[in-house]
């Protein structure tokens, strides 16, 4: 378990290194009271806020004036159904991290954003959704290094398992939530979007900047398998004889129409849709995630 | 049409049926499984093209089942029989050609000229056939319009001459008698067998039904009907089928009864010409195969007789125009000379005369029946020939004045009725009136005392024509009559000049005729009034008057019998007693008549009024002769073939195999079932159980 903890802590260092690679500095790292420019005092404003320099020189009451403090809490939000465990390499109950499954990119994505705020001083929680072997299925925002420790070990204790009930763990989130958090969702949404689409409301009340990574494995969406078979979904069912051949036109139809009603849906709550291939490079996705908090 | 299994036996195959519904409940299960993330969208995927999956399984399956069942019936050997097959002619030796020259052969279709009709196509044709006839064939030639006629008394070796007669076959105005016809040529045949070649129209729903009996006498004496059918493509007719006059608010009001016996609605103007030359027009829409009807008002005075109501249509002209009888509209006035007015109107000599004359009074005269007018004997010079009819002469003192006039009258075919009285003396009316006396008058008789009911009447003969219409009632009535005093003749004979009607039960003449020229006059010895008898008094007395005016030539409601008929049957007229000398004129001119005994018959060629008169006389009757309607109706009825074909269906039916047509079916099905089931294969989802998904659904939404 250390071994997989150390990897993930390893991976996200190597991935928030890569794309801040130039000299990018935190803005968390200096004062946290930030001059921003004078103005004339007037009754009611904090004696403390004087520049008593300034009135010992010109005999003027002038204020400082400061940039308001801005912390930023964040809650990643992982998918961790039995869907999730599948795709191009992904086949056992606990598929290594990176073994290219959608499971193995949604926890390396989840740790790479957390090992970033970590790294800028900002508060990150952790909320799972569906799988087992975790006792912490909800880790509060918090910073600090043993609290992104705790993340990674939750992480990497994960199993994905069951269904992932998208609406009702957003809906759930959302009681919990400050108010302007950041949530990143980590999901392959696979679950109807007017099932989860409602949920997003609880978010919506509280101002959260919803950013939703949607993991998918290209050879599902293109349907991309050499024979007839009986396709089964290990969250349950009764599995369906498909000949991929045959019907990939057609699922390509289905595929556009899911993903338009995705994008409809995220959409109408401002949220952000961050579509992201298991083969892709994820210093892309990781970017995409982190836009306007460089 | 009906069919039959020839090899019924080969339907037990029908178990092959089974195959494809074993082959499409078979399905192809695919073993290897693989675990997909994206099951969601299968699913939806599923469910899109579930529908159209479901469609095309149902329709391999009636493909399939379809071709297993085209081949087990191809086995079987299934045959179609229906009539149509008109046998071709030849063989027997003996050919009987039946033309139908009825009224609906006069059709022409549309676009051809006006001697282009179905006659003289059929004419032809039956011309060419009888000349096409092998040498030595008997042949025979019959027509069927109004009544089946021979045109060849028997059966003939010489086809020159039969087919001359045929091409001097006319079109007629009759109806068809194809029964008629057949049972003819029949009797042509002889029972020796032979063939009937029928040239008909086959018009109208009754012609060809109505011979299935003679049809059957024909197939069962070894004879052969052989239809040559001459239906035309587009049948359509307009005729006037019914016409009827009837009082109306302003006068009177013929009903017109149109018929449209076309494919499409039609307006059409309906004129009504009256016999004073009148013409009103009314237009009508009839629905195709529908009648209208139209009420035309027509004046009030009218003079009677028959009246044409008529259509413009070009196919059949005959039918065109219905002939219909108007009542005459006014009075036939009648002199009433009274010759004891008397100081009060009961008191007159004419008072009981003159209410029996007109009973419903005169304004009731004027719409019929009759007017009398009363004058005094200096009046006579009212008198008018060309309006009078009648004159009655009632207890005149002075009869020289009037002679002349009267005898002219009566001359001229007037009709006088002379009464007596106490005013009439033996000399002056012997002398004034010997013309028109049956024989001198003697004196007056006096047959009763003072308080005594006086001698009765004998009961009249209802033989006579004056007395005719008491056969049916009345005639004891005459027998109540009493009188008292009577004016006696001289002794005379009986003659064709001079009759007896009626005398008293003691043998006194009470009413003598006397014939002049061709007017007669009828002597009461008695009075018209209470003075001698008690006649005015008795039932008898008015309709013997109004019997008395009818007998002598005037209207009492209208001019002569009233008789309708059609072209081409025979009419019969009952004639007044002692009429011999008859004409009957038609819409052609004068038509041939015989008269026998009382009665004169004719046949009608042409449909119009036929007026039957005796020279100098009113009419004797009007007989308004019109065409059978059943010859309008010219679209094509049952057809004579398939009337054969219920008698003699071996002779008529056409048959056909679809054995190998079947078995074409079958393959092409065959081959359609395949391409179908190819594209199955295609089908993405092998199998799917929609059901079974949305309770899986179901059961992960809870």
């Amino acid at each position: 378990m250390l071994a997989r903890i150390g990897a993930l802590h390893l991976r996200a260092r190597q991935l928030v290194d890569g794309f801040l690679h130039g000299g990018h500095v935190s803005r968390r790292t200096a004062s946290n009271v930030e001059f921003a420019d004078f103005k004339e005092y007037t009754p009611g404003d904090p004696l403390r806020d004087l520049d008593w320099r300034v009135a010992a020189r010109s005999d003027r009451l002038v204020v400082r004036r400061h940039r308001a403090e801005t912390e930023l809490a964040a809650t990643l939000v992982v998918d961790a159904s039995a869907d999730i465990r599948t795709g191009s390499a992904g086949r056992g109950a606990r598929p290594p991290l990176d073994d290219g499954s959608k499971w193995a990119t949604a926890a390396t994505l989840a740790a790479t954003v957390a090992y970033f705020l970590q790294r800028r001083a900002e508060p990150v929680g952790l909320a799972v959704l569906g799988g087992e072997g975790v006792r912490w299925p909800w880790v509060p925002p918090r910073t600090g290094a043993g609290h992104l420790a705790q993340i990674l070990g939750v992480l990497a204790q994960l199993r994905p398992a069951g269904r992932a009930q998208l609406g009702e763990g957003l809906q759930s989130l959302g009681q919990r939530l400050r108010r302007r958090s950041l949530v990143v969702l980590v999901s392959d949404l696979m679950e109807e979007p007017s099932e989860w689409g409602p949920a997003l409301s609880a978010l919506g009340a509280r101002a959260a900047d919803l950013r939703v990574v949607h993991l998918y494995d290209p050879r599902e969406f293109s349907l991309d398998f050499p024979d007839a078979g009986r396709f089964w979904s290990p969250e349950g069912g009764d599995p369906l004889p498909i000949d991929p051949a045959a019907a990939k036109s057609p699922f390509q139809a289905v595929v556009s129409e899911y993903l338009d009603e995705v994008r409809g849906t995220l959409g109408s709550w401002r949220a952000q849709h961050v579509l992201t291939p298991t083969d892709a490079p994820l210093e892309v996705a990781v970017g995409q995630i982190l836009r306007g908090l460089l | 049409m009906s069919g039959a299994l020839l090899a019924p036996a080969a339907l037990a195959l029908g178990v092959l049926l089974v195959g494809p519904v074993l082959a499409h409940m078979a399905r192809q299960q695919p073993v290897r499984r693989v675990p997909f993330g994206a099951m969601m969208l299968l699913r939806r995927l599923v469910r899109r093209l579930e529908r159209r999956r479901r469609i095309r399984d149902l329709l391999l399956l009636l493909l399939r089942i379809l071709a297993v069942l085209l081949v087990v019936l191809a086995v079987s050997r299934p045959e179609l029989r229906w009539p149509g097959g008109a046998p071709e002619l030849g063989g027997t030796g003996a050919v009987v050609v039946v033309l139908d020259n009825s009224l609906s052969m006069d059709l022409r279709d549309a676009g051809q000229s006006a001697e282009e009709t179905a006659l003289s196509r059929a004419r032809t044709e039956a011309i060419d056939l009888v000349r096409g006839l092998p040498p030595g064939t008997q042949v025979g030639a019959v027509t069927i319009a109004g009544t089946a006629e021979r045109l060849t008394p028997t059966l003939s070796s010489d086809p020159g001459a039969v087919a001359a007669s045929l091409a001097r076959v006319q079109q007629s105005q009759a109806g068809t008698d194809l029964r008629g016809g057949i049972r003819e040529a029949r009797r042509l045949l002889a029972g020796q067998g032979g063939e009937v070649v029928v040239f008909t129209d086959e018009a109208g729903p009754v012609a060809v039904p109505a011979a299935t009996d003679e049809l059957s006498l024909l197939t069962d004496q070894g004879g052969a009907l052989v239809p040559r059918a001459q239906r035309s493509e587009d049948a359509a007719n307009v005729a006037v089928v019914d016409a009827r006059y009837g009082s109306g608010p302003e006068g009177g009001s013929v009903r017109v009864r149109v018929a449209n016996y076309g494919p499409v609605e039609v307006e059409v103007p309906v004129t009504v010409e009256l016999p004073d030359g009148t013409e009103i027009t009314a237009f009508v829409v009839i629905a195709p195969g529908d009648t209208a009807e139209e009420a035309v008002t027509v004046p009030r005075v009218s003079d009677g007789g028959v009246g044409l109501a008529r259509v413009q249509d070009g196919r059949l002209a005959a039918d065109d125009a219905f002939a219909f009888h108007l009542p005459r509209v006014g009075a036939s006035r009648v002199l009433v000379v009274d010759g004891d007015p008397g100081p009060t109107p009961t008191a007159s000599e004419v008072y009981f005369l003159e209410r029996a004359l007109a009973p419903w009074g005169a304004t009731a005269a004027m719409q019929g029946g009759v007017l009398p007018e009363l004058t005094s004997p200096s009046g006579i010079s009212a008198l008018d020939p060309e309006e009078h009819r009648v004159v009655f002469l009632a207890n005149v003192s002075e009869p020289a004045p009037l002679a002349a006039r009267l005898i002219d009258f009566v001359r001229t075919g007037g009709g006088l009725v002379i009464g007596l009285g106490d005013n009439v003396t033996a000399e002056r009316y012997n002398g004034a009136l010997s013309l028109l006396l049956p024989a001198p008058l003697r004196r007056v008789r006096s047959l009763a005392n003072p308080g005594e009911e006086g001698v009765g009447t004998e009961l009249p003969d209802v033989g006579l024509d004056l007395f005719r219409p008491f056969a049916r009632g009345g005639r004891t009535a005459f027998g109540k009559v009493r009188w008292r005093r009577l004016h006696t003749l001289e002794p005379y004979d009986e003659s064709d000049q001079v009759r007896t009607l009626l005398r008293t039960r003691t043998g006194i003449p009470l009413l003598v005729e006397r014939r002049l020229g061709q007017g007669r006059v009828l002597w009461l010895t008695g009075t018209f009034d209470r003075d001698w008898g008690d006649f005015p008094l008795q039932a008898a007395f008015m309709p013997w008057v109004q019997q008395v005016v009818r007998y002598l030539g005037a209207d009492t409601g209208g001019g002569g019998l009233r008789e309708t008929g059609r072209v081409g049957e025979t009419q019969t007229v009952t004639l007044p007693e002692g009429v011999l000398d008859v004409s009957v004129t038609g819409p052609g001119g004068a038509v041939p008549a015989q008269v026998r005994g009382s009665t004169v018959s004719f046949e009608p060629i042409k449909a119009g009024a036929y007026l039957v008169e005796t020279p100098g006389a009113p009419p004797l009757a009007w007989v308004a002769v019109n065409v059978d309607p059943q010859e309008s109706d010219v679209r094509p009825g049952p057809s004579l073939i398939e009337t054969a074909a219920e008698i003699d269906p071996e002779r008529f039916l056409v048959r056909l195999d679809l054995g190998a047509g079947l078995l074409g079916g079958a393959l092409l099905l065959a081959l359609l079932q395949a391409l179908v089931a190819a594209r199955r294969r295609e089908d993405p989802t092998l199998d799917e159980d929609e059901d079974e998904d949305v309770d899986e659904e179901d059961r992960l939404a809870s």
